[in-house]
């Protein structure tokens, strides 16, 4: 690894006064399952790495009046075992326990996987469907917005170079909200998503009151599948054709490309089977509840 | 350079380091406890896994600096030539691995498991080794040696004191 200089503040104040000093020759330091492997496969690191592991207001998860707050430090093992998560957003749970293995669990944060914004990550899709907003820190002070709003493109956030995401929020409305999450990957375990959806339903009356469907690792971002949503909202519970058809209009709504672990055509197939069966989940969820 | 302090196996140790060392490096390169190995150093191959905290943790992905003040466990906490842990003994009576390499970070995983979730089901124990890749002989003897220690303690556990 090519030498940097290691700064370690103990304060949120500290951490953007760190970034505003060394901008934009600065990296920050969460769980370091991606930033070290970056520092050890590039020429050209930064002057500086800032350790947030000791800043205090970028932990925890606790219920506010607003909805359920996770700080962008909660790791994907502290999500898989937080009471609270289980009880108000256990999809996340589904979510965090497909990450990697339990080393990168235990080290790795919901934050860093949001700010690293690669488009297979596992911890977008099951936020989006619940509408989660992110807050943003920066010398300007704090700045609330739609996770949607916070992906700019693949390993591209809207964080400026002196900013950080201190925050997730998943608002009051959201939560025990029925939503499913599901991935596919070539195995089981420390797999990268050929493909990961999750959906959200809120029902009334045995019809769908309101979808969210959420698509990952076939776009330069984790998307919203608006029209898909569309196809199912209005429509009685029961209604298998419904859930297909929104299947294939997600396929539509996706922008899946050719690599080695898969081709686009097989993405797309994906697509259309996983959003029926997150749906169909969501559903079956909601019908229990 | 960085001074750091860290509890290894139970004892103090300093060093003083470059802010670019990796946790694995100072157990192997300043302390010589080459237990840990460096496998495929990105964090994929858990050949490096240590506890940290009381947690499993790939040393090649965590700066040195980072475990300044705290508490690491490494294989060579668990036992050595005079007394091998349980973990250890059964992994050697069930020949569960052959070039050893991968086997350190194995057994320190396998422990983190144990120690969260003593009876841990087949299931449950092949997704907490996922993060520990095996490329000579595979995992069968790997799982089979671990449930053989959680056998061994539930018979113990059964074992009632005389009265």
């Amino acid at each position: 690894m090519r030498s940097f200089e290691y700064v370690a503040p103990d304060s949120l104040g500290g951490a953007l006064q760190a970034l505003a000093e060394h901008a934009p020759q600065v990296k920050l330091l969460a769980g370091g399952t991606d930033l070290l492997v970056d520092l050890k496969h590039t020429l050209n690191g930064p002057q500086f790495v800032v350790d947030i592991g000791g800043v205090p207001e970028l932990k925890g998860i606790e219920e506010t009046p607003a909805g359920l707050r996770i700080g962008a430090l909660v790791t994907h093992s502290e999500i898989e075992r937080s009471r609270l998560i289980a009880v108000h957003a256990p999809a996340m749970i589904a979510a965090a326990a497909t990450i990697g293995a339990v080393q990168t669990r235990n080290m790795g944060t919901i934050g860093g996987n949001l700010v690293t914004c690669v488009p297979s990550m596992d911890s977008g899709p099951v936020l989006v469907a619940l509408d989660a907003q992110v807050t943003v820190a920066g010398p300007g002070g704090m700045r609330l917005m739609p996770l949607t709003e916070f992906f700019v493109g693949p390993r591209k956030t809207i964080l400026g170079p002196d900013e950080l995401l201190v925050d997730i929020l998943i608002p009051a409305a959201m939560l025990g909200r029925s939503a499913s999450f599901l991935k596919f990957g070539l195995r089981k375990g420390q797999a990268l998503a050929l493909v990961n959806v999750a959906a959200s339903v809120a029902t009334e009356g045995g019809r769908v009151t309101e979808t969210r469907i959420a698509l990952g690792a076939v776009s330069p971002t984790v998307i919203r599948a608006v029209k898909a949503e569309a196809v199912v909202t209005g429509k009685e519970v029961v209604d298998t054709p419904a859930l297909r058809q929104a299947g294939e209009v997600a396929v539509t709504e996706a922008r899946p490309i050719d690599d080695f672990r898969a081709s686009a055509a097989y993405r797309r197939e994906l697509i259309a089977v996983g959003t029926f069966r997150a749906l169909d989940e969501a559903l079956t969820r909601a019908a229990a509840a | 350079m960085h001074q750091i302090e860290v509890t290894v196996n139970g004892v103090v140790r300093r060093a003083e380091v470059p802010p670019e060392t990796t946790l694995l490096s100072v157990l192997r390169d300043s302390w010589s406890l080459t237990g840990s190995k460096l496998g495929c150093d990105v964090g994929d191959c858990g050949a490096c896994t240590v506890l940290v905290d009381g947690v499993s943790v790939n040393a090649c992905l965590l700066l040195a600096v980072q475990a300044n003040g705290r508490d690491v466990v490494t294989i060579e906490g668990l036992g050595g030539f005079e007394y091998l842990h349980p973990l250890q003994a059964a992994f050697e009576r069930l020949s569960s691995y052959q070039c050893g390499f991968c086997a350190p970070g194995m057994i320190i995983s396998a422990k983190a498991l144990l120690d969260e979730n003593p009876a841990p089901t087949d299931l449950e124990i092949r997704e907490a080794l996922s993060g520990n890749l095996c490329r000579c002989t595979g995992y069968t003897k790997v799982i089979d040696a671990i449930t053989e220690v959680c056998r061994d303690r539930a018979g113990l556990a059964g074992v009632e004191e005389p009265a």
